[in-house]
């Protein structure tokens, strides 16, 4: 049996890697920039699908259902992002008698469109941030937003109907800011997910950000996890997930998990998925909206149920009973923190960094996993989301589950690009973070007072700094471009001495 | 031969002079660094410095010793490395840092693109008037719009790009005065 894997990146091998424990095929798809990428490397066979930018390539549906067809694949894994909510991906998947790795069409169509969501939960009872009804598709006007917004009252967030990771979102904090915003978040929905619809949702003050996991099998069980807590964000990004939540009690986490089953199951959802709840100072929770797909921060459910979320969407694809105990997947063992390191300059506004990966040495050790997607030589490509890796790290308890991380980073460094690594250290070191007191704006609000690099260079790495750049320049000046042994050396120019080597 | 560095701000004059033959860049030097700003003597060490395969191995003569890896990025600084703290150097003033065109406080503003990617709208034209963070460009770049904005109210005298066009970072997209 073989699987493709409709995506790139850190997702795509990890994708891999359980179709390789599970003794499955893998086939991996790649965009022109992408055919050195770690996740075609590691995948048995792999096929070209088009050009950089994924409009022409990674979001190709008939490209990647040709590819499935040709290999001979049974089964299509769509990872996150790309087509992974893509209920017309799923459809042509069913089409062409692939198994789609994910829920039906119907279910991605109606947790997808977020005020039909809204509306799921609203009818089995459970809470929803109050905003508009019904969606403002392209036709809407200006007047009509302006109108419903004023009804809602500010703040308030303009969404994307098909938005996610941040895409397609914007706070608007008075009224004289609403336009320029939803033209924003509009134009982004358009570019990012082809709908530039959106709808408007009341701004709670200080919300935490809680997810449950859900994994539902063909046969009824609908079976919620522990949950994440996510509350860590910037721009709407997350940047930080752990589990379990270090305020809930058990009573709320009860109360969610039941909720997110509730609406899961009123949907006829299978597979993988997630409910987030944004959670009030008051301790009330309000349904927030359903990823209708594995999600990035998955590993740390992994770390502390011990259950393989990848694996388990494999077999319930392939029509398995879940045979988890609920006992299990809602209890934590120990605890566990992600980060989520991205190929950007924190210290430039969080500018990308694209370029040629040189080095990666990655943090070994106790309760440490590492989630990569890019391995040295790799050019990472502009076109797409520039996380590079993700660091998870489990312990017995949060503190310990700190100590680690911090640890982790310290030993983490990629070289040639700049990362989101000096941030992390100086994040996990703030006092909010070991208290666990954030919410949602915890991370904007600290970023808008600082200034200067998260992590500062000593006078000595400065001096050292500037002695080797002036001796690199030196160097430069006095011989051959390319036959300094440094930076400058292009990664054509070491293969072509290593061939001669040999 | 001397160059100027500049580390976040710090600017230094570094004067290289080998000591015997060096090759490909490895050999023994004299350097000589010195602050621009304030009067402080400069601190004159030997460096015997070796290339590697990520960067330099150096050992000063006081015993001090370091391992940078040292990258050339596409704007033109060096990237320098230790472990746990990275440190971009401009050497000879290579790189136009982001905002620093725009001066500090009057005169000429220079809108440039920070990053490579695509204009996705630009929000003004020639002669329009504009206050302190209006948006000016809309750039797209790693799948995140960023609107680009002015620094202070001024008068749009050029607009350089038009929407639809990919930029390379440091491409002037708009001046105002």
């Amino acid at each position: 049996m073989k699987v493709l894997i409709a995506n790139r990146g850190e997702i795509a091998v990890r994708v891999i890697r359980a179709c390789r424990e599970m003794g499955y095929g893998t086939v991996a798809v790649y965009s022109d920039c992408d055919r050195t990428a770690m996740h075609v490397r590691l995948a048995d066979e792999a096929h070209a699908i088009g050009a950089g930018p994924a409009s022409d390539s990674y979001l190709r549906i008939d490209r990647i259902i040709d590819v499935a067809r040709r290999s001979g694949a049974s089964l299509v894994h769509p990872g996150y992002g790309f087509l992974a909510e893509n209920a017309s991906f799923a459809q042509a998947c069913a089409d062409a008698k692939l198994t789609f790795v994910g829920p039906s069409p119907q279910a991605i169509a109606l947790m997808g469109g977020k005020t039909a969501a809204r509306d799921v939960a609203r009818r089995v009872g459970v809470p929803v941030v109050p905003g508009t009804a019904a969606p403002f598709d392209e036709q809407a006007t200006d007047k009509d937003v302006v109108e419903a917004a004023a009804t809602i009252g500010y703040p308030l967030l303009v969404k994307a109907v098909a938005g996610g990771g941040g895409k397609g979102m914007r706070t608007v904090a008075a009224a004289d800011a609403l336009l320029p915003a939803l033209r924003l978040a509009r134009s982004e929905a358009r570019a990012a997910f082809g709908d530039g619809s959106v709808y408007l949702e009341r701004r709670i003050v200080h919300p935490r950000h809680i997810e449950i996991q859900l994994l539902g099998d063909a046969h009824g069980t609908m079976l919620p996890f522990v949950e994440r807590e996510c509350s860590i964000q910037r721009r709407h990004q997350k940047v930080v997930e752990e589990s379990p939540s270090p305020v809930l009690d058990p009573e709320t986490r009860a109360a969610m998990a039941e909720a997110a089953a509730r609406v899961a199951s009123a949907a006829g959802y299978t597979n993988a998925g997630t409910i987030e709840f944004l959670l009030d100072e008051s301790g009330a929770f309000y349904f927030l909206e359903m990823n209708t797909r594995l999600q990035v921060e998955h590993p740390v459910t992994e770390a502390v149920t011990g259950i393989d979320l990848v694996q388990w969407q494999l077999r319930i694809a392939l029509g398995e009973r879940l045979t988890v105990s609920p006992d299990r997947a809602l209890t934590p063992r120990g605890h566990a923190i992600e980060c989520r390191i991205y190929a950007e300059d924190p210290d430039r506004g969080f500018l990308p960094s694209p370029g040629l990966v040189r080095d990666v040495t990655v943090p070994g050790g106790p309760g440490v996993r590492d989630d990569r997607g890019v391995e040295a030589g790799f050019d990472v490509p502009l076109f797409y989301d520039a996380l590079i890796a993700k660091l998870i790290v489990w312990g017995e308890s949060r503190p310990q589950a700190i100590q680690r991380l911090t640890r982790a980073l310290d030993e983490y460094r990629v070289v040639g690009v700049q990362t989101t690594l000096p941030f992390f250290r100086w994040l996990v070191r703030q006092p909010e973070f070991a208290a666990a007191q954030f919410s949602t704006t915890y991370l904007d609000a600290l970023l808008v007072d600082r200034d200067g690099p998260f992590v500062v260079p000593t006078a000595t790495d400065r001096e050292d700094a500037a002695i080797a750049a002036a001796l690199t320049s030196w160097a430069r000046a006095h011989h051959a471009p390319g036959e300094s042994a440094n930076g400058g050396t292009t990664a054509w120019r070491r293969a072509s001495r290593l061939d001669g080597l040999r | 031969m001397t160059f100027e560095t500049d580390v976040d701000g710090h600017r230094c004059a570094v004067s290289i002079e080998p000591v015997g033959d060096v090759a490909r860049g490895g050999g023994r030097f004299r350097v000589a660094i010195r602050d621009l700003e304030g009067d402080q003597p400069a601190r004159v060490y030997v460096v015997d410095s070796r290339p590697t395969a990520l960067g330099l191995s150096l050992a000063f003569d006081d015993g001090r010793m370091a391992d940078p890896a040292v990258t050339t990025r596409p704007n033109g600084e060096y990237l320098i490395q230790f472990p746990g703290v990275d440190v971009p150097v401009l050497v000879d003033g290579r790189r136009r840092r982001q905002g620093e065109s725009a001066g500090a406080g009057q005169g000429q503003q220079r809108i440039t693109a920070p990053m490579p990617g695509r204009v996705l709208r630009v929000l003004v034209q020639s002669g329009d008037d504009v206050v302190a963070r209006q948006g000016l460009v809309v750039v797209e770049a790693m799948k995140m719009e960023n609107e680009l904005r002015a620094a202070r109210a001024g008068r749009v005298r050029e607009v350089v790009v038009t929407e639809g066009t990919s930029v390379e970072a440091g491409r002037l997209l708009v001046v105002i005065e």
